[in-house]
């Protein structure tokens, strides 16, 4: 029930940060080799990206992985085609693009997204359009983890839970509430206290990170909600 | 899907061949190393099993680079047999090369560059990843393709779990594998999300009645359970070699299977040695030393021999086997007669396990294995005539009539070898020794009759050696000074 190995986890990571717009940028080194990097609102204070870079592997580069927040897909999409085409001599991209893909799921598969608001965690699984009464969303205290099933066993899926891993509680089913509309199935998963905290260390160890523009009245606001 | 189907080959039983070793399984070794009398298609020689023995340990400890062993003993006493036998005791995981001493002469390559390339397929090269794979079976399965023919041609597939199904579209590259690979609905299959390779598991149980008549080769498995998409970390095994191969820029990895690999630049193998060894420190790859089997090693010259003394000083070096079946005799390339047809400072480094002619009754037990391996039933009687003439002529050549005597046992329509069938073929073949009484006795006979006359110098120092070594110590002697 702590979450001190998560902050000096932080605290060994060499950390870089910008502002554009209203978001400010954090990247950190960490010193086994892996990358982070989070997107913070500056009005809310609360994360809304969050991905990993894993070291190097032996063949192809590292990808970004998305733990938090929307996955550009339709983007990635067009850029892995761009750089294929550019890898074919220079063709024409339009009718290079259709084909280079390997294999990807269809526009209709369900897609999950992950967002983090003040005082829930949130997933939203699009295009799944089968009532509520279809779904059981359980916790499982064992894989540390969410699991969703449907009765008609179309669609399953097992959400680890990271933030609560780094404060290492273990996920509750009474802090689960799921919702139906629009094709969207939402999980909503109330932040236990312990994790809010953590949050809030987390915003103080970055206070110390340079910034160009002064973070303190923004967070001074933020830790007196 | 008319032109696949006309290209569909029919599955063919492997037939697999029976190779003068392939009834050895192993070393036949308990846990403590002790050798047992009869195991793992071995026999006697327990001296040299349980010294072979330790020698798989040392390898598989794989913390020793560059020791060499030497397998030292008559002809067919085991040598090649106890190599079998480590390298089956080894495990496919551990490489194992093996080499006959006269395969480094070629018109294209070095003598050195054939030993270093022989060096560095013995040590292998575990490299681990993690990747991402889609494992599940194939609901439906849609690939269409325009009217004329050529173009872009457009599939989609579905799969499931027992808990999931999930629509994928598919390039063009991976409909190519699909049609290769033949999957149709039911099939169970793995898909590397990275390098778009197929691969088929089998059939699902819940698709087993769909047909009457399905092949013996196929394999029904379960639906799989849980995500389409599994993290799975995979195991590549390859060789120093083959990293050198991909890596030599003039030929590029197509030489691998070409097998026209060329000469290798020693710069390109330090590169290749820095960079495993930056793998290792990341933990990335392990080393996994494996053995370089030399036989006949008395084919080998003086530069490889002393080559082999330095490339064994490196610490990327495997244990290196040898085996010889010479006594004190010249070093090829030299005029210097050394024990084994090796130089002493090379002797120096090794370790010689020697190997005993075997007794009697080890010889009719292998022989009896032989039998088995054969699928030949023979009377107890006709075995004891054939250990008679194993003792009397060679195992080798007795070890032939088996085969024979089985197939003219066949010819009578029996199933077991009895001793007639023996004596007939060994009344039809004949072994090294009466061939050459016979040569002896007719000898003016034979072309070109006169000419040895000229030389009886040169045959009558070779009769001296006894009829059995003759042919190779003739052999040894005739070899060109050139090399």
């Amino acid at each position: 029930m702590s979450y001190q190995n998560w902050l000096n986890y932080l605290q060994s990571a060499e950390k870089n940060s910008m502002i554009s717009g209203r978001l400010r940028k954090v990247l950190y080194k960490f010193p086994d080799g892996r990358q982070m990097a989070e997107e913070y609102n500056m009005d809310t204070g609360v994360v809304q990206r969050r991905a990993w870079r894993k070291c190097k592997q032996l063949m192809g580069e590292p990808q970004w992985e998305i733990e938090l927040g929307e996955e550009p897909r339709q983007l990635n999409w067009s850029a892995a085609n761009k750089t294929n085409a550019a890898a074919g001599g220079g063709g024409d991209a339009d009718t290079l693009s259709a084909g280079e893909f390997t294999l990807r799921e269809s526009n209709s598969a369900p897609l999950l997204t992950k967002r983090v608001t003040k005082k829930n965690i949130e997933w939203r699984i699009r295009n799944l359009s089968y009532p509520l009464s279809v779904y059981n969303v359980s916790a499982d205290a064992e894989k540390r983890a969410i699991i969703v099933r449907t009765s008609n066993k179309k669609y399953f899926k097992v959400i680890p839970v990271p933030d609560l891993d780094r404060c290492s509680v273990p996920p509750l089913q009474a802090n689960i509430s799921t919702h139906h509309q629009f094709n969207t199935l939402i999980i909503t998963y109330t932040k236990p206290d312990i994790l809010c905290e953590m949050e809030a260390q987390v915003l103080l160890l970055l206070k110390n990170v340079e910034t160009e523009t002064d973070m303190d009245d923004l967070l001074k606001g933020l830790m007196a909600k | 899907m008319a032109e696949t189907e006309k290209i569909e080959v029919r599955d063919i039983t492997r037939i697999e061949r029976i190779g003068a070793h392939s009834h050895i399984r192993g070393l036949g070794l308990d846990d403590v190393l002790e050798a047992r009398a009869v195991s793992q298609g071995m026999v006697g020689q327990k001296d040299a099993r349980r010294a072979a023995g330790v020698v798989v340990q040392m390898v598989r400890e794989g913390k020793i680079a560059g020791r060499c062993i030497l397998l030292a003993g008559e002809p067919s006493t085991g040598k090649t047999a106890i190599a079998v036998g480590m390298a089956q005791a080894l495990g496919t995981e551990t490489p194992f090369t093996s080499m006959s001493g006269s395969e480094i002469y070629s018109l294209e390559m070095s003598k050195t560059e054939a030993l270093s390339q022989a060096l560095r397929k013995s040590i292998g090269v575990r490299i681990k990843e993690e990747t991402e794979i889609i494992e599940g079976e194939v609901v439906e399965i849609q690939i269409e393709r325009p009217a004329t023919g050529t173009g872009q041609k457009v599939g989609k597939v579905t799969l499931k779990t027992t808990e999931m199904e999930t629509n994928y579209d598919l390039g063009n590259k991976i409909i190519e594998c699909f049609m290769k690979e033949k999957i149709q609905a039911g099939d169970v299959i793995t898909i590397d999300k990275a390098s778009g390779k197929v691969n088929k598991l089998g059939r699902s149980f819940t698709r087993a009645r769909d047909y009457d008549a399905t092949g013996a080769q196929t394999r029904f498995v379960q639906c799989p359970e849980g995500e389409l998409q599994k993290r799975k970390e995979v195991v590549h095994t390859v060789t120093l070699h083959e990293i050198d191969v991909i890596n030599s820029r003039t030929h590029g990895f197509l030489a691998l299977f070409s097998g026209d690999t060329g000469e290798i630049k020693q710069e390109v193998r330090e590169q290749i040695n820095n960079k495993v060894l930056e793998w290792r420190e990341e933990g990335k790859a392990e080393i996994n030393p494996g053995v370089l089997f030399i036989d006949e090693v008395h084919m080998l010259d003086i530069e490889c021999f002393s080559f082999l003394n330095r490339a064994l000083e490196s610490d990327m070096a495997p244990v290196v086997v040898m085996a010889t079946n010479r006594g004190i005799t010249r070093i090829r390339g030299t005029n210097y007669r050394s024990p084994h047809g090796i130089p002493i400072d090379l002797l120096d480094r090794m370790i010689i396990i020697r190997t005993v002619p075997y007794t009697e009754k080890e010889v009719k037990e292998i022989l009896k294995i032989r039998c088995e391996e054969e699928d030949c039933i023979m009377h107890p009687d006709a075995l004891t005539i054939l250990t008679r003439i194993a003792t009397d002529t060679s195992l080798r050549y007795a070890i032939q009539l088996i085969t024979t005597a089985n197939l003219v046992c066949r010819r009578r329509k029996a199933t077991e070898v009895n001793t007639e069938d023996v004596k007939k073929v060994y009344s039809l073949f004949l072994d090294e020794n009466r061939s050459s009484k016979i040569l002896k006795e007719y000898q003016d006979d034979y072309m070109f009759s006169e000419i040895t006359e000229n030389e009886e110098d040169g045959t009558a120092a070779a009769a001296a050696c006894g009829a059995k070594r003759r042919v190779e110590t003739g052999d040894g002697d005739a070899q060109p000074m050139d090399h």
